[in-house]
């Protein structure tokens, strides 16, 4: 391998892979459309997207895990041609994904040196145990994986690590982290980037895909941004660039624009709440959620991936157990117990993954489309009779001939006439609530529009409607408000009139942070008797994360979540000048503190903020600065 | 935009989709194995044979009744046999004691339970159908070992053979029995909310699940009618025999399934009818019959049976990829 080197023109940044123009097309999705990829040796590499841009895809293409349809892969200057994982193995680019490769009942040694099983011939265990050993240490993890436990007994970090060795074990050169951090905890992500910067510093070329842009910040060189399946922003040096530019690449919106949503869904509902979810928790994928939605309303749950909102839906219909809060549905309190009780209670949910969650093949489309039905229905036989009228008005609604009615088959049915067949399965039940959870999930654009209209028609009848959607436009075109989710917590809730895609997904990112900052919102604001909020600022426009007011006449004008102009808020002196000093508004009703929050590596985290009234003495703003300065030094 | 939203394939013609039905096509194998055995032995389609064959028919159909239940669902129940011996010594034993129908009511009841803490074991605490019911099956062919002092219960009363030797209408009580089993099993499977909830579980259980259906309970109540029907089925037999045997029943369990499967059903759960195992019952029933009558050895009638089982399906595979492509 050492034989054929390309020539070293520039040493230090000798390009390691080079992917030009790769498309990738599933059955119809098109997941790559021309994405181009250029990853150095000695460098962590971001790559970054919204749900769907095609980042996993091109990490897998370039594992070999998916082999490309058309474009250029090359590795250190020659053209290369994956049909397999292995291939790419044995030339030295590995993945790290989670847990997924490792074998539960083996010994870590033997995961590390997997692939040395497959080899004829006698084992060397005392070789490899050296070896494996040496790896550990060049890691600066030399006892922190016993070699002799099966790998089931290790906690998610330490498989991650068996990962790792695994991958050096074959001596790649190149490693994928896809999502690293998601299952660790601040410490632990905190000594896998202390592991990935040893590995750049020996040679190796990183690339790091992640959706937490704090993260990304912390540890990369550069980053690369896919949209829609292409590269949109390629190989920026970190350094140059913020936070916005990030999401404006991510987003494709011109900052700026903040356009009012003049639909005429804006409107406010003063009607019965008719489901409300309070502090709801099922670990560990759901923390802390608390919503409500009225009668007639749609209210969308946004988020990223990961984020617990498919885990929340099922946690409320009785799918998965809760931990703690609680559900009311009309006034009356949910149990958790099963979905029977929740049906018959008025609620009806549509899950996320249709042929494994909704549709039972073997049984006729007419009782698929009754299946809920036979589950609220109490009696011997099915009485699948006493819904015929129903089932007539339906079939109208849905453009099917009745006598389709009789196919043995939903799975001859396209996608999106299978996703209207299990929404009306839940319309015959009349319920007062109905959940669906990523209801256009591979529906083609053209009956997508008409999914939207039939749920409009089904809410315009009084219906209450929550829709998981991980597509942030049809989010915001279809819901009336939404409940932003990360991390398992609800961080925003919003008409989405206030929204649009660029602060939605400011909001959807998962920030280590926020569970700090918010409590250090709550202490300051608490002590001093005001206000205080964390924002993001970029000429003059305002994008509020988190807002904490303790003092109703304190309150900023802006909550978490919204995009003022500066001009519009009811600090806007304080936030023209950003001084060191409590500033006072000149209509004289507070004073304001803004202090700027920086990472340890300089990068900006946004503005924390502190509205205190004028007629009380004032706190150093010094000692308020420390205070923030200490919490950004730990992030 | 209605009509091709609609299809992805094109709806397939009447007659494609009779032949489509596997019950349909096992009827025909099984035609063609009754011709096949008329033509070499003359004796096969005599009315004295065809009685006879009915006949023999009674025990097994019985239990593949339970066995269809349980395959529908996705499960198996390879404990049946064991369940028979057991119940057919508590029979025995319970007839020295107490008048007719409470006996059987005991044996019965007691083959329910034993499927209750079956279905129990599988569906409550999610432990392997397979491993569950082969443990079920060693405790039950000891326990009747045990219960019965080695030896056959031989001083069954006389009054018990009018439950297989009386006619009515001129059909044999135990066929008529069998004939009217099926029926309701069928119709229970057709038209009742527990029988369609028994097809849902074994096609997509989560699905049935999130619309609201019981699955716990319909997924425990077939192992329940499993050993309970076991139970009914060694009582034809005792009944016929008038002695109550430990070794009753063995084998019984690979009959029924083999009955099951040849008669369509899928082992992964949500495919099969009642009629199809019916078929299957008179395609094994047939061919034992047909091999007894040309005198083939007992000792090679297995071989000839499996070969002939497993023949049946894969021409049946081979077939069926034809068909519906």
């Amino acid at each position: 391998m050492q034989s054929n080197l390309a020539p070293v023109a520039e040493a230090e940044f000798s390009p390691l892979l080079v992917a030009k123009g790769i498309t990738k097309t599933f059955d119809r999705t098109r997941a790559l459309q021309g994405a181009d990829f250029e990853l150095r040796e000695g460098e962590i590499h971001g790559l970054l997207g919204a749900n769907g841009a095609g980042k996993s895809t091109l990490s897998k293409v370039i594992s070999g895990h998916y082999t490309l349809d058309s474009g250029d892969l090359s590795y250190r200057g020659h053209e290369i041609r994956l049909r397999s994982t292995r291939d790419a193995l044995r030339i030295g680019i590995a993945i790290v994904m989670q847990e997924t490769s490792l074998v539960p009942d083996l010994t870590v040694l033997e995961n590390i040196f997997l692939p040395e099983l497959g080899r004829p011939g006698r084992l060397d265990y005392s070789r490899l145990r050296q070896r494996g050993q040496e790896i550990l240490n060049d890691l600066g993890q030399g006892d922190s994986l016993p070699f002799d436990w099966e790998v089931r007994r290790l906690s998610s970090a330490q498989k991650q690590l068996v990962e790792i060795a695994k991958a050096l074990g074959v001596r790649a050169k190149l490693l994928i982290f896809d999502e690293p951090t998601a299952s660790l905890s601040p410490g632990e992500a905190e000594r896998l980037f202390d592991i990935m910067a040893r590995l750049r510093d020996t040679g190796h070329g990183l690339v790091f895909v992640s959706h937490r842009l704090e993260e990304v910040f912390a540890i990369t060189d550069r980053v690369t941004v896919l949209r829609e399946g292409r590269t949109v922003m390629n190989a920026r040096e970190t350094a140059s660039l913020s936070q916005a530019d990030l999401i404006r690449a991510m987003v494709g919106a011109e900052l700026g624009a903040i356009y009012e949503r003049k639909e005429s869904h804006t409107q406010q509902n003063h009607a019965a709440v008719a489901l409300e979810v309070r502090n709801l928790s099922s670990t560990p994928a759901v923390r802390d959620v608390s919503f409500a939605v009225r009668k007639g309303e749609i209210l969308g749950i946004g988020g990223l991936v990961g984020a617990g909102r498919s885990e929340t839906v099922e946690a409320i219909f009785g799918l998965r157990p809760r931990s703690g809060g609680e559900v009311i549905l009309n006034g009356k309190k949910l149990g958790a117990d099963s979905p029977k009780t929740a049906i018959r209670a008025g609620l009806g949910f549509v899950a996320e993954d249709r042929r494994t969650q909704n549709i039972v093949p073997d049984l006729s489309v007419k009782e698929n489309l009754l299946l809920a039905h036979l589950g609220a229905h109490r009696g011997f036989f099915c009485s699948y009779a006493s819904r015929e009228k129903k089932v007539k008005e339906l079939l109208g609604k849905l453009g099917m001939p009745e006598e389709r009615l009789a196919d043995s088959s939903m799975l001859n049915f396209s996608g999106g006439m299978q996703q209207k067949i299990i929404i009306a399965r839940w319309l015959l039940l009349e319920p007062n609530v109905l959940i669906l959870d990523e209801p256009t999930k591979g529906v083609d654009i053209g009956t997508r529009a008409s999914i939207y209209a039939m749920l409009r028609d089904i809410a315009a009848q009084g219906v209450a409607l929550v829709v998981v959607s991980s597509d942030f436009e049809e989010l915001l075109g279809l819901s009336d408000r939404v409940v932003v989710m990360s991390d398992g917590r609800t961080t925003a809730d919003l008409p989405s009139a206030m929204l649009d895609e660029e602060s939605l997904t400011l909001l959807a990112a998962p920030r280590t942070s926020m569970v700090r900052n918010t409590e250090m919102l709550n202490e300051l604001a608490r002590a001093h008797g005001g206000s205080g909020f964390w924002a993001l600022l970029e000429h003059d426009r305002l994008i509020c994360l988190n807002a904490v007011v303790s003092n109703p006449a304190l309150d900023p004008g802006f909550k978490a979540g919204e995009a003022r102009e500066l001009s519009a808020t009811r600090i806007p002196e304080a936030l023209r000048l950003r001084e060191p000093i409590f500033v006072p508004e000149p209509d004289g009703s507070r004073t304001t503190l803004v202090v700027p929050m920086t990472s340890p590596r300089g990068h900006d985290l946004g503005w924390v903020g502190l509205s205190l009234p004028t007629d009380r003495p004032l706190p150093a703003p010094e000692t308020i600065k420390s205070r923030i300065d200490t919490m950004a030094a730990t992030l | 935009m209605a009509t091709n939203t609609l299809d992805r394939r094109a709806p397939a013609s009447p007659i494609k989709k009779i032949a489509q039905r596997l019950e349909v096509r096992m009827l025909l194998l099984a035609l063609v194995i009754a011709i096949g055995l008329s033509l070499l032995s003359p004796y096969f389609l005599t009315k004295s044979n065809i009685f006879n064959l009915l006949d023999q028919s009674v025990v097994i159909g019985i239990v593949a009744v339970g066995m269809t239940f349980v395959i529908l669902t996705g499960g198996i129940d390879l404990s049946v046999g064991s369940v028979a011996g057991l119940t057919g010594i508590i029979l025995g034993l319970s007839l020295q004691h107490l008048p007719i129908v409470p006996a059987i009511a005991i044996a019965v009841a007691a083959g329910g339970f034993i499927g209750l803490i079956s279905g129990t074991l599988i569906t409550v605490f999610g432990l392997a159908p397979f491993v569950v019911t082969l443990g079920v099956m060693a405790i039950g062919r000891s326990l009747a070992y045990i219960f019965s002092g080695q030896t056959a219960i031989s001083n069954i009363p006389m009054a018990m053979q009018d439950i297989v030797y009386t006619n009515i209408l001129g059909i044999p009580s135990n066929v008529l029995f069998l004939l009217v089993l099926y029926l309701a099993a069928w119709a229970y499977l057709t038209y009742a909310k527990g029988g369609r909830t028994i097809y849902a579980v074994g096609s997509n259980k989560e699905a049935a699940r999130a619309a609201g259906l019981n699955t716990t309970f319909y997924a425990i109540l077939p192992y329940v009618l499993s050993g309970a029907f076991a139970a009914v089925a060694i009582t034809f037999s005792i009944s016929q025999l008038l002695s109550a045997d430990p070794l009753m029943g063995n084998g019984m369990e690979l009959d029924a399934i083999a009955a099951v499967v040849i008669g369509g059903a899928s082992l992964f759960g949500g495919r099969g009818s009642m009629f199809g195992t019916l078929i299957g019952v008179f395609i094994m029933v047939m061919i034992r019959n047909g091999l007894n009558l040309m005198g083939v050895s007992p000792f090679w009638q297995g071989t000839a049976i499996g070969t002939i089982i497993i023949l049946a399906l894969l021409v049946e595979r081979l077939v069926s990829s034809r068909i519906s492509r």
